[in-house]
């Protein structure tokens, strides 16, 4: 029991990890809190399949076709539904934008790929022995990325022009950094960690529509546990929330699972309303 | 020598005054009309696979019926509306099909969801009509005097499942799980008596998320809890997979029993390997399986050898599916033919049916009973013998 808990629960922790990740990077460069983020995880999945299965194309080429499709969806996703709605006073109206879009390419898929669940490969030619190639590529996948945002963050010119205007933004175009472009970089950059974690998560998942609305949910969670903004807290929520859900799906079972999470998850927010990683920031009144 | 407009008109008028004064020239055009039937498949969206298999049969039906004349010298006129999975659809098609349309007699909605909410509507504009649903309560006499289905009922389903385990498996101890989805816990909630009621004992009874990846917590503890028999009833592939999927890798060899889509290509296409589909028993129907000389009935026999000759695809799909098109089209037109085309003379006529030789079922209808399935042709079948469309009859049925 505590073998599957761990291996399965930390597999499931880290594609909610990257969703999180996923939902902070497009807030960071843009304050805005996009909801496009399960969509691109179960836009990765299906994509993969159609790829690899369908096309029969090569599994790397196919990973790299799910990136590129995902950070083209990231870009789209910015010009059409964020651009427009910042340059307006009522910004809060990319809640709906934003998800009046996911819900699009969700239909789409479903007319076009089908409602009902569909394979998806095994992506190394390996044979299953210790360990359970569905399990271990989440977790390298969300290791992989946690790295390189850090390097991207900290070691590179971009990077901190990222974070410059994360940090303000009024002061970072004041310097001339090109506020536009790099939102659209992120969103790019968004869409591929979100297509990444759909892709290395479809093995446990399937290829199948309705995973939009788990992965939208499940990815919110880490990012409401780890505070929003942060990568450390994201990863951490989203593995705790991995573990937790299935110590639950073992110790209470069916649907008493799920209403385990949402009542930790609730008592959490009630006794740090910031999130376990985050910090509680001042206001000038 | 040339006709002018004005000649025409006057013409026209004068035929149309000899027509309506005399009264002869109505009924010739009314007995030279097409017979209408509506028709409400769900060809796209989601639940549209059964659509399409039963359009099959009953487009072949109609074509053939016209192909030799009609009925009675009328043709039948089939109005498709597709419903596209949606049962708002439906409800809007229902109005276009009694009130403009003005037809004969409604087949379909084809899929409960829909059916659920038109069924009320097609009663209130007092339209005959058959679905094949199976949902106990689309058919009330009481309610909806005019509805009838040509089709099993969910406790049929139900009772032919547990009847499996329960007296030819000889098992006494019962895993019941089933989806979150309304279908699947009022199954759950339906069949656990049931299976009580014949002394079985039901060690596990769950209801799980569709979406929920890893269902090994669910199938250890059937399996501590000494379950002979896993019964999961749900119409979503990729749950009923992962059961099947999490069976095989827990190397439990115990039987899985349960609704149609274990038999499902779709469920076939998740499976981590062709052996997990071994002991898998899902419902079927008597008149369309193999029996144990490996042959169809006779009936079917030659239902599949027209499907060959008429080039109908059945790879895609059931055999039972393209059956019971085809039977709802002949029974209609059977219909037309000894009773006509008028709503009370259809609805005598159903309710004195008796033992209709159908090739997916034996219909008989009553003024009481407008289920017309008959309990004994719900059967259980082997789900990896998939040929043609259909199965063998499960090991324990006589053919």
């Amino acid at each position: 029991m505590l073998e599957s808990i761990l291996s399965y629960g930390l597999a499931i922790g880290a594609v909610y990890a990257l969703i999180g990740i996923t939902y902070n990077v497009m807030f960071t460069a843009s304050r805005v809190f996009s909801f496009t983020a399960g969509m691109l995880g179960m836009v990765g999945g299906v994509l993969g399949a159609w790829f690899i299965t369908r096309l029969g194309l090569p599994v790397i080429v196919g990973f790299v076709l799910v990136l590129a499709c995902g950070a083209l969806i990231g870009v789209v996703t910015e010009i059409v539904t964020v651009r427009p709605v910042l340059k307006g006073i009522e910004q809060h109206l990319y809640v709906l934008s934003t998800l009046a879009f996911a819900l699009m390419v969700q239909q789409f898929v479903a007319i076009e790929w089908g409602t009902e669940a569909q394979p998806f490969p095994r992506l190394l030619p390996i044979e299953d022995g210790w360990v359970d190639q569905q399990f271990v590529l989440p977790i390298l996948a969300c290791i992989l990325t946690v790295v390189g945002l850090e390097v991207l963050y900290r070691h590179t010119l971009i990077g901190r022009a990222f974070r410059a205007i994360a940090e303000d933004s009024y002061a970072a175009r004041a310097l001339g950094l090109p506020e536009q472009r790099l939102r659209t970089a992120s969103f790019a950059l968004a869409g591929m960690i979100g297509t990444l974690a759909g892709f290395t998560g479809a093995m446990m998942l399937l290829a199948y529509f309705g995973n939009q609305a788990i992965l939208s949910f499940y990815g919110f969670v880490p990012v409401a546990l780890g505070g929003m903004g942060s990568h450390r807290g994201a990863v951490v929520g989203g593995l705790a929330l991995g573990l937790f859900q299935q110590a639950a799906n073992f110790l209470v079972g069916g649907i008493f699972a799920a209403v385990a999470v949402f009542v930790v998850f609730i008592i959490v927010l009630l006794l740090r309303p910031e999130g376990l990683a985050g910090a509680a920031t001042a206001r000038r009144v | 020598m040339s006709i002018k407009r004005r000649e025409v008109l006057a013409g026209s008028a004068a035929v149309g005054a000899v027509a309506l004064t005399s009264g002869l020239a109505a009924p010739a055009i009314a007995q030279n009309e097409p017979i209408k039937i509506g028709y409400l498949p769900a060809l796209t969206g989601p639940s549209s696979s059964t659509g399409i298999g039963i359009n099959r049969g009953t487009l072949m039906g109609v074509e053939m019926i016209n192909a030799s004349g009609g009925v009675n010298g009328r043709k039948i006129e089939l109005i498709v509306r597709d419903t596209q999975s949606d049962p708002t659809k439906a409800v809007n098609a229902v109005a276009e099909l009694t009130q403009r349309q003005k037809v004969a007699v409604i087949w379909g909605p084809l899929n409960s969801g829909e059916a659920l909410a038109a069924t009320p509507l097609i009663a209130r504009d007092k339209v005959p009509m058959l679905h094949p649903c199976w949902v106990d309560s689309l058919i009330n006499v009481q309610k909806y005097p005019m509805a009838f289905r040509n089709a099993p009922t969910n406790q049929q389903i139900g009772a032919a499942a547990n009847h499996y385990v329960v007296d030819v498996l000889k098992l006494k101890k019962v895993a019941v799980i089933s989806d979150t989805t309304g279908y699947g816990t009022a199954s759950v909630e339906a069949y656990v008596p049931m299976l009580k009621a014949k002394g079985a004992e039901v060690v596990y009874s769950g209801h799980v998320d569709a979406a929920n990846p890893d269902l090994k917590p669910e199938l250890l503890r059937m399996r501590n809890a000494g379950a002979q028999a896993i019964m999961p009833w749900s119409v979503n592939a990729g749950f009923l997979s992962r059961i099947l999927n999490t069976r095989g890798n827990m190397e439990w060899d115990v039987p899985v029993v349960g609704q149609t889509t274990l038999g499902s290509g779709q469920t076939k296409a998740l499976l981590e390997k062709p052996e997990y589909w071994n002991k898998v028993y899902s419902n079927n129907f008597k008149k369309v399986c193999f029996g144990k000389d490996g042959k169809l009935p006779p009936a079917a026999e030659e239902f599949v050898a027209r499907l060959r000759k008429e080039k109908v695809e059945m790879g895609d799909t059931l055999l039972w599916w393209i059956a019971l098109g085809w039977d709802g089209s002949r029974m209609m037109a059977e219909t037309f033919k000894a009773a006509g085309s008028k709503a009370g003379d259809i609805v005598g006529y159903w309710n004195k049916l008796k033992a209709w030789p159908g090739v997916y079922g034996t219909i008989t209808f009553t003024p009481e009973q407008h289920n017309g399935f008959p309990d004994d042709e719900v059967v259980m079948c082997e789900v990896n013998s998939l040929k043609d469309g259909a199965f063998n009859l499960a090991p324990g049925y006589s053919s």
